[in-house]
């Protein structure tokens, strides 16, 4: 019995001591092309370290975090309690959340679509299919065709909870595997809208959107975002399962540091500071 | 010729491999285009063909064109069956092991009873298929509704787990309905998946109480993810009160329920969780004969009259559980959990678990608990752990059991079983456990004949077993 315990610890120790610098990130698609970024940039400057990132969506990332097959999750919602849950069950741990970036929920739609403006209200009726018609809302006598992601993404479940306030999407809404794809979507559909972050706005048209019916409108533009006047922002996460520590750790500072910011700033999001 | 050579093969590629992106198709053909503009470039001595090819290059764009239409009609008729199966959830595992004890399997008294099924008479070690899981889930995000089905197949048989419908509060969407077979809502333990669990098996105390855990009844749930109330729980339900699947047998119907909280503490990675549980319900006895204790005189007696048989006999049951986690630097999280139950059983003379039978009815005050410490390792580790403790009669002591003039029963036997165990994680699917259970009970008094079928536990059975175990699971 003492023999078979002394082999399990020396297993144990080993290979804790012998463990690699190597960092698997995991998560949003929304984060994707910004995790990208900051790990060539710093495997660049840190040869010694190798980080792996791969989309999937936030709930992905958090199942991975989960079943301990990635270190790193991005997250562009935070975890449910249930997950929590989840979590604290595998590693008795109940991870750790770290806020790296902010971001603008942009809504889109095509260039060949004339609408202005949408309020806060307006968009929600949208997407729960109370306004169907593109004269409801200031535009052109037409229906409006929605296009949203599926439910494993972060952007899907933020909007819903903060933007739909937790009503249901339009059974009419039809869900894109990726914001890319439904960017693509909208900008051959000019009856289309949808939504995504401000980083992927690229070939299509932002609505400027307003808080309520008294409030001006304003574009997902990082001095909006920052100052909180665009009414759909959010925080970009990271979550760990335990306080990070070595490589980790000074990866996670260096993504909060200046530099790592400013790679927020070029991919199309917004700073923390 | 060349270059129609290549948009064919660019058109092949966009046929066969590239169907399912219709951004891929145009990036197909704006390849198309860019070697377009370098045929025309190498062309330009002969004016003539430029014409031609150009002339033709415009109808293969329009095939595309065409091509591409057609590919998102397609796309539009998959989307929908995607649509559906995305609905549906396929999820299992399995858990084969080898077990091997100390002991051999006895006609006289049971080894590995509670450690996956008594060990076959002068068995000693064997190979089982201790769990083979398939649950099919479908769920309606839109009326937040949900089907579960969940088989169990090993070398015993293929038997049905969870069968139940829920369905979701479409307003605050805090709770939740449920009607069906599925976990009796008592304690920690009983809820908690084998999928997850790092123990081989339940302690004795929940396998005595609620054998197969489930049950058939209907449940509802206050369980939020969003707002001020996500740390708090509560499972309340109703049910036949008799094994897992099996028919009701009586009008009477079991109550269960459990009111929880958690306390996290984020900034130091600690939380403390907890509950109170509640079972009130009853058995009805098969018999006429009804042995109830007699603490002052630790003795059984027996009432007979007639109309006992057909007669209710309560089950009712207390619990409080807590689960501590902390996250140790460097280290890996720690996790203690325990669990405390008591009060009174109908069971027979030679078991605690609750009566379904027709044999005379024992009726016993109980107390049982369970303490358990797992520390991780890094992410792949696991050391393990675990004191249970199930005492059937409170009232009695082991050397009551057997002594002259008394009548305590096997089913009266005090167990205790410390627990030490590894868990390595290979993968995201596969789960290593070497687990070893010391099971020590009570001893009955020494004055006990030979011939007694109480005559094994004058001292400690040797039954301590050992389960390596590997698991699958999927999808993960």
């Amino acid at each position: 019995m003492k023999k078979f315990i002394a082999i399990i610890l020396l297993f144990s120790i080993s290979s804790l001591l012998f463990a690699e610098d190597v960092i698997t990130v995991k998560g949003s698609d929304t984060m994707v092309i910004l995790a990208q970024r900051w790990a060539e940039l710093y495997m660049k400057k840190n040869p010694e370290v190798t980080i792996q990132v791969t989309g999937g969506g936030s709930g992905t990332g958090i199942s991975a975090l989960i079943n301990g097959t990635t270190d790193i999750c991005n997250a562009s919602r935070p975890m449910k309690p249930s997950e929590k849950q989840k979590l604290k069950h595998r590693f008795s741990s109940l991870g750790v959340e770290i806020k790296t970036a902010k971001d603008g929920i942009a809504i889109y739609v095509s260039e060949k679509n004339p609408i202005k403006e949408l309020t806060v209200q307006q968009v929600k009726d949208i997407y729960t299919g109370k306004i169907t018609n593109w004269k409801e809302v200031g535009g052109i006598d037409s229906r409006i065709i929605l296009y949203s992601r599926e439910n494993n993404s972060g952007t899907y479940v933020y909007f819903k909870e903060n933007v739909l306030d937790d009503e249901d999407y339009s059974p009419s809404c039809q869900n894109m595997p990726g914001t890319a794809a439904l960017v693509n979507a909208i900008s051959k559909d000019p009856n289309g809208i949808g939504y995504g972050g401000a980083a992927y706005a690229k070939g299509i048209r932002e609505v400027p959107v307003k808080a309520d019916e008294n409030s001006s409108a304003y574009l997902p533009n990082a001095e909006n975002v920052k100052s909180g006047q665009y009414p759909i922002t959010r925080f970009l996460f990271m979550y760990v399962k335990s306080k990070p520590t070595g490589a980790m750790k000074e990866y996670i500072d260096w993504i909060l540091s200046e530099e790592g910011q400013s790679i927020v700033v070029k991919v199309g999001y917004f700073p923390l500071r | 010729m060349y270059f129609w050579q290549f948009l064919d093969v660019i058109y092949t590629i966009q046929s066969v491999i590239l169907k399912e992106n219709i951004v891929k198709s145009f990036f197909s053909l704006l390849i198309a285009v860019f070697f377009f503009h370098l045929t025309i470039f190498a062309q330009e001595e002969n004016p003539d063909s430029v014409v031609v090819s150009t002339k033709e290059l415009q109808e293969q764009i329009e095939q595309l064109k065409l091509h591409n239409e057609s590919v998102n009609e397609i796309l539009l008729d998959m989307k929908s069956y995607l649509d559906i199966a995305r609905k549906l959830k396929f999820t299992g595992y399995m858990q084969t092991q080898y077990q091997g004890s100390n002991g051999i399997g006895s006609a006289q008294y049971p080894i590995g009873n509670f450690a996956g099924g008594t060990f076959p008479t002068n068995v000693g070690s064997r190979f089982q298929v201790r769990r083979g899981r398939l649950k099919v889930q479908f769920e309606n995000d839109l009326t937040f509704s949900q089907y579960v089905l969940q088989f169990d197949v090993t070398q015993n048989g293929l038997g049905i787990k969870d069968a139940y419908i829920n369905i979701k509060d479409p307003w605050v969407k805090s709770w939740n309905m449920r009607m069906g077979v599925f976990d009796r809502p008592f304690g920690f333990e009983v809820a908690y998946s084998s999928n997850f669990r790092e123990t081989p098996e339940r302690s004795r105390m929940s396998q005595t109480l609620f054998p197969g855990e489930r049950e058939l009844g209907a449940m509802i749930e206050f369980a939020p993810e969003i707002g001020d109330w996500t740390n708090y729980n509560l499972k309340l339900g109703v049910f036949n009160g008799v094994l897992p699947t099996a028919n009701e047998n009586d009008n009477s119907k079991d109550i269960i329920g459990r009111a929880g909280f958690i306390i996290p503490f984020d900034e130091i990675n600690f939380a403390f969780d907890g509950g109170v549980s509640v079972y009130q319900g009853s058995v009805r006895s098969n018999s006429k004969f009804i042995y109830t204790f007699n603490e002052s005189q630790k003795l059984f007696l027996v009432d007979s009259t007639t109309a006992n048989a057909g007669k209710n006999y309560e089950r009712q049951y207390f619990g409080v559980d807590g689960q501590m986690i902390y996250d140790i630097p460097l280290l890996g999280g720690i996790s203690i959990r325990g669990e405390y139950d008591f009060g009174s059983q109908p069971g027979t003379d030679g078991s605690n678990v609750f009566y379904n039978s027709t044999a005379p009815l024992y009726q016993r005050k109980f107390y049982g608990y369970y303490v358990s410490l797992l520390q991780n390792i890094g992410t792949k580790h696991q050391l393990l752990l675990r004191y249970d403790v199930l005492d059937p009669n409170s009232e009695l002591e082991g050397s009551d059991i057997g002594a002259p003039g008394k009548n305590g029963k096997i089913g009266d036997l005090k167990y205790s079983t410390i627990g030490l165990g590894y868990l390595f994680h290979l993968d995201d699917n596969v789960k290593f456990t070497f687990y070893y259970e010391m099971v020590k009970n009570e001893t009955v008094n020494s004055g006990v004949a030979a011939s007694s079928t109480l005559a094994p536990y004058k001292t400690d059975v040797n039954d301590n077993v050992f389960t390596f175990r590997i698991q699958y699971r999927f999808p993960f």
